[in-house]
């Protein structure tokens, strides 16, 4: 996962926190700015691939070197730009991911409109945050640390390697909870590659190569990582 | 005499008992936000009801005996008693009487028992004599049949229904703050019926066979000028007829002077007059919201809503945003979130708040917080802020939940792409959607479930993951407990599982089944 690059449109109000995690992640941060303030803050905070262009011209993009696998990240802070950033990238682009974040009501129908694969409503998210908190508040309060990185209780994801110990292994029968880590759920790659939940009580068989998905504290996730990654070694 | 008087005070000041019941009936009576008072005031109602449905029922039938003691003797006297009762909370002598002592004590002159206790009598007299009291008092006495006048008493068994309607008084209140004008029209009425009934008295008394007094002829004028115009009495010379028609063209003119008083009036207080109907409306349920701003959060956080949220009241302090929201139809009162009195209006004693500050600014957001804590500390609230370095000050400030709008939405970009599967995961878990939402089952203490072993409960059986206790903001969450955890009481238990597992789990082991 760490060679594919995530193109970042906008150093702004968000930009700034997504650059930094990205990259904290291990992904290959490439910034473009059109206000020139913004990436002298971008290099002082230590990214490399920096560049200041004219987000409006097709030309500029074009000579941004953005191949079909990459990932492109719209936050500029003038909402109008963005949505037209977003417009021109997907003619541009056509099977680059983009993602974008909405500031208003108004503009999340433009920008999926645009072609933002996924567009993540600012409002929309916290609205449901404050049902979320009225309706369950001790959830609330947990989930924000399995998404954030504040609590010591999150989520992780884990590829099963080959000839582990829990290749052949029914994700029924053993038990999770021995490494004080919980199942969620997985990606079995014979069903298909919806992801499923344990809870939906169908057993599945879990092979090498399949995703699952496990919450737990921070070093007791590691520690079960590095559980089924040494298994690998030694076998 | 004084030495019994300053006894009894004592006595009654020293007894706790004493206190309790005197509080507990003033709430009963006179404190709106009392649980019980509704069922005092609705039985208060109900016997005014019955005993003037009573008399309208004898005026053509005869009424069996039992109903007339009814009338007489019960209702009248629970009546009697509700007075006394009332006379009685409210105020207290003996403190008075207390005060007068440590003073004659202090300046070593004699205790004066007596004129103590008149100066506490005298309060309970100045209330006597207010007009509800009267009223009271006077609805007491029955309706006596045989004396067809004494049925007027039953008049003031309707007055006091007045108690009960509180657009009265709301329509005292705005026509008092109109009193200028309207006492002005009142002389100017008064005049012109005078002067035009003395008039039509000194012309046609001679003449006229239906005018015999001076009181008929007053009579006729107000008649005339109210334009109501009973005909009974008319003018039958030239002089009169011409009196009356300068009556009526000044009547036309008054009356409609008169409305548009009151109208503005009612106008101008119209807005105050609601939202103090929709605070009392708020104040009678046991859960509430109040949500400050209405900005395009509290638009969203409706919009978003499935079920609709009932108990609510919105807070905004801009007219347009106000407007705007009377438009879409929400309960909103403009009023300032940040003002200790506006907060204090709110029943934080009996109900259990939610306090959302949605505005965009910070320091509003927090100074809200604070105002929100002092006012009581039980209430609930969710603060919105606007970065990381926020959260501390929120913290101190005494939030319950912090909100960080475009945290939420910049962590949801890093997940999006650094675990794409994660994200999907999280995001259902998030949206509380049905395939696999965490719900919280509450336990208490007359559960099957508490007092069990977490061992003895089989939650894979109901598909169900078990993932932790909290047991308050006291302990740290007990995620993955060991088999051997006892529930408890006012325990919260977190599970992951399909809703209608969590329905059936919650079937079979809330309440006390087995």
């Amino acid at each position: 996962m760490t060679n594919s690059r995530v193109f970042l449109f906008g150093y702004g109000n968000h930009g700034k926190p997504i650059g930094k995690g990205l990259s904290e992640d291990g992904f290959y941060v490439v910034i473009a700015e059109a206000d020139e303030k913004n990436q002298q803050q971008a290099i002082e905070n230590g990214f490399e691939d920096t560049h200041l262009i004219d987000v409006t011209n097709d030309e500029q993009l074009m000579n941004l070197d953005i191949k079909p696998e990459d990932q492109l990240v719209c936050v500029m802070d003038d909402e109008h730009l963005n949505v037209f950033l977003t417009l021109s990238l997907r003619s541009l682009f056509e099977s680059c991911i983009i993602l974008s974040i909405s500031d208003s009501i108004h503009t999340t129908q433009k920008l999926k409109m645009a072609g933002a694969d996924k567009v993540i409503d600012l409002y929309e998210v916290s609205a449901n945050r404050i049902h979320n908190i009225l309706k369950r508040p001790v959830t609330t309060k947990l989930l924000e640390g399995f998404v954030g990185d504040k609590h010591e209780i999150s989520f992780k994801e884990i590829v099963i390697p080959e000839n582990s110990f829990l290749g052949g292994v029914m994700s029924d029968e053993y038990t999770f909870e021995q490494h004080g880590v919980l199942l969620v759920g997985m990606i079995d790659q014979e069903a298909g590659d919806s992801f499923v939940f344990v809870t939906t009580g169908v057993n599945h068989k879990l092979d090498s190569g399949d995703t699952i998905v496990c919450i737990g504290r921070e070093e007791e996730l590691n520690a079960f990582e590095n559980l089924i990654i040494q298994t690998k070694e030694r076998g | 005499m004084n030495r019994f008087i300053l006894k009894i005070t004592l006595a009654l000041s020293r007894s706790k008992r004493y206190k309790t019941v005197k509080s507990l009936v003033w709430e009963m009576l006179n404190n709106p936000l009392n649980p019980y008072k509704k069922y005092v005031d609705l039985s208060i109602i109900f016997f005014i009801l019955t005993s003037v449905l009573i008399l309208i029922y004898e005026v053509k039938h005869p009424a069996p005996k039992w109903i007339e003691y009814y009338d007489i003797y019960l209702v009248s006297a629970i009546f009697l008693i509700e007075y006394l009762l009332r006379v009685w909370v409210h105020n207290d002598i003996s403190p008075i009487v207390i005060e007068e002592h440590k003073q004659s004590e202090f300046l070593g002159r004699e205790f004066r028992g007596k004129e103590a206790l008149m100066k506490g009598l005298r309060k309970k007299i100045d209330y006597m004599l207010t007009p509800s009291a009267m009223i009271d008092l006077l609805a007491v006495f029955p309706a006596y049949r045989p004396l067809r006048i004494l049925r007027i008493f039953v008049l003031f068994r309707v007055f006091k229904l007045l108690r009960y309607a509180k657009s009265i008084n709301q329509f005292t209140q705005v026509l008092s703050s109109k009193r200028f004008e309207l006492l002005t029209l009142l002389f100017l009425l008064v005049f012109v019926v005078m002067t035009a009934g003395v008039a039509l008295y000194v012309i046609e008394e001679q003449i006229n066979p239906h005018i015999d007094s001076l009181f008929d002829a007053i009579y006729w004028a107000l008649v005339t000028i109210s334009t109501v115009g009973y005909g009974d009495i008319s003018p039958v010379t030239d002089a009169g007829r011409t009196i009356s028609m300068v009556i009526i063209i000044s009547g036309i003119a008054m009356i409609s002077f008169a409305t548009s008083v009151i109208v503005s009036a009612f106008s101008e207080r119209l807005v105050e007059l609601k939202e103090v109907r929709i605070i009392e409306k708020i104040n009678k349920n046991k859960e509430f919201l109040i949500i400050c701003g209405y900005g395009q959060m509290t638009k969203m956080f409706f919009a978003q809503n499935d079920h609709r949220i009932k108990n609510y009241v919105i807070l905004e302090i801009d007219p347009l945003k106000v407007h705007q929201a009377q438009k879409d139809g929400f309960d909103v009162i403009q009023e300032d979130a940040s003002r200790y009195e506006t907060l204090s209006k709110f029943n934080a004693a009996h109900a259990k708040i939610t306090l959302l500050c949605l505005t965009r600014n910070d320091v509003e957001n927090i100074y809200i917080t604070l105002n929100a804590k002092s006012v009581s500390s039980k209430i609930d609230v969710v603060a919105r802020a606007s970065g990381r370095e926020m959260i501390k000050k929120f913290e101190r400030a005494g939030a319950d939940h912090i909100l960080l709008p475009s945290e939420v939405a910049d962590t949801m970009i890093r997940t999006a792409i650094s675990h794409p599967t994660m994200y999907k995961a999280v995001h259902a878990i998030l949206a509380g959607k049905g395939i696999a939402r965490i719900d919280e089952i509450s336990v208490v203490e007359h559960d099957a479930i508490c007092k069990k072993r977490v061992g003895q409960i089989d939650f894979k059986a109901f598909k169900l993951l078990f993932i932790g206790i909290y047991r308050g903001k006291d302990y740290p969450f007990i995620f993955i407990p060991s088999s051997n955890e006892v529930f408890q009481d006012g325990d919260v238990l977190l599970v992951m599982g399909l809703e209608m597992s969590i329905e059936y789990f919650k079937d079979m082991y809330q309440g006390n089944l087995r």
